[in-house]
């Protein structure tokens, strides 16, 4: 038994066939797309895949995606943001359909997850598409109705570039939770919150308490400030958590 | 392979085909600046290959290079798995 129990525990993630079920437009560069995967197991809240798309030619091509979608919702979702240059993401965003099939691996990762049942005070810190796998901890704590306090700092080049906008006003539960927000570029009209990358004043204001657990998403060079900034303000580098995403890529 | 990750979660894929396991809530003890770290929080550099990097010191912590359809790993450090073979 127990050797079987080990050699199962060992198994290779495989790859599986995913069939987009659903294509939800998000902002003009990015749309969720909503899978159905065989075999898949339930993630958990910071996950991602690992997506695989082969030509007829054979040549492949491999990226890695958040999972946005609670672990709740039974099967994943990734929210893919098109990068021009890029090589699957304008695929991704632009030609996809309903009912096209591709490979992913997951779900993916331990180290940047979260359960309702850790707990909190939690601080979600997002640049730009870094908001993706802070989403299904957000989603996730709403299916749960966990009231944990939750804080989130989420920077977008502009209101429109905001990855679910809507949904965030409207989360719940609303106790303890706390959305703010800052626009780089511009903010919507009649904006008088903040418009400026993120700084000390803003982590100070958004910081839910001492010993929060602080989670880091976004482009690699959002990701360092972020966490030099969080260590500035007094945060144990041990509570911090990040995932980087390149400037390119796609 | 994907440049879009720049740390040990986003070749967490890669490490798990060689590992068997999670590898990110993997703890390594660099044995240059003695820190300790998942390898969740380490720094990937990808070319040909992948370099895992100490956050801390930027110390070699992995090099995984790829030859046809071989992995070739150079670990550098102390691993704590998290777990027991056998129980």
């Amino acid at each position: 038994m127990a050797r079987a129990a080990v050699l199962g525990r060992l198994r290779r993630l495989p790859w599986r066939l995913a069939t987009v079920r659903d294509i939800v437009a998000e902002t003009p560069r990015a749309r969720t797309i909503v899978l159905d995967v065989d075999g898949w197991t339930r993630h958990r809240a910071g996950q991602h895949v690992d997506v695989r798309l082969t030509a007829e030619d054979g040549y492949q091509a491999q990226r890695s995606y958040s999972i946005a979608s609670a672990p709740e919702a039974g099967v994943p979702e990734i929210t893919v943001e098109r990068i021009d240059d890029g090589e699957v993401s304008p695929y991704l965003v632009d030609d996809l359909r309903p009912g096209d099939a591709f490979e992913v691996r997951g779900p993916i990762g331990g180290h940047f997850t979260w359960s309702a049942d850790e707990g909190g005070p939690l601080l979600l810190i997002a640049g730009g598409s870094g908001l993706v796998p802070l989403m299904s901890m957000l989603r996730h704590r709403a299916a749960r109705g966990a009231a944990v306090q939750v804080h989130v700092l989420a920077s977008a080049r502009s209101a429109g570039e905001l990855l679910y906008s809507d949904e965030l006003a409207v989360l719940g539960p609303r106790e303890g939770l706390r959305v703010a927000r800052t626009y780089t570029r511009e903010g919507p009209p009649g904006w008088t919150g903040w418009s400026r990358r993120i700084d000390a004043e803003m982590i100070a204001d958004v910081t839910p308490g001492a010993g929060a657990r602080a989670f880091v998403c976004g482009p690699t060079s959002f990701v360092e400030r972020a966490n030099d900034l969080l260590v500035a303000g007094g945060h144990d580098p041990r509570e911090i958590r990040s995932e980087r995403f390149g400037p390119t890529g796609g | 392979m994907d440049d879009q990750h720049l740390d040990g979660n986003g070749i967490a894929g890669l490490l798990g085909e060689i590992a068997g396991a999670d590898p990110t809530t993997v703890l390594r003890t660099c044995p240059s600046c003695r820190d300790r770290r998942p390898l969740g929080e380490h720094r990937a550099y990808r070319s040909a290959g992948v370099v895992l990097r100490c956050p801390n010191c930027a110390d070699v912590a992995l090099v995984v290079g790829m030859h046809d359809t071989r992995l070739v790993v150079e670990w550098h450090g102390v691993y704590d798995m998290g777990r027991s073979i056998a129980s």
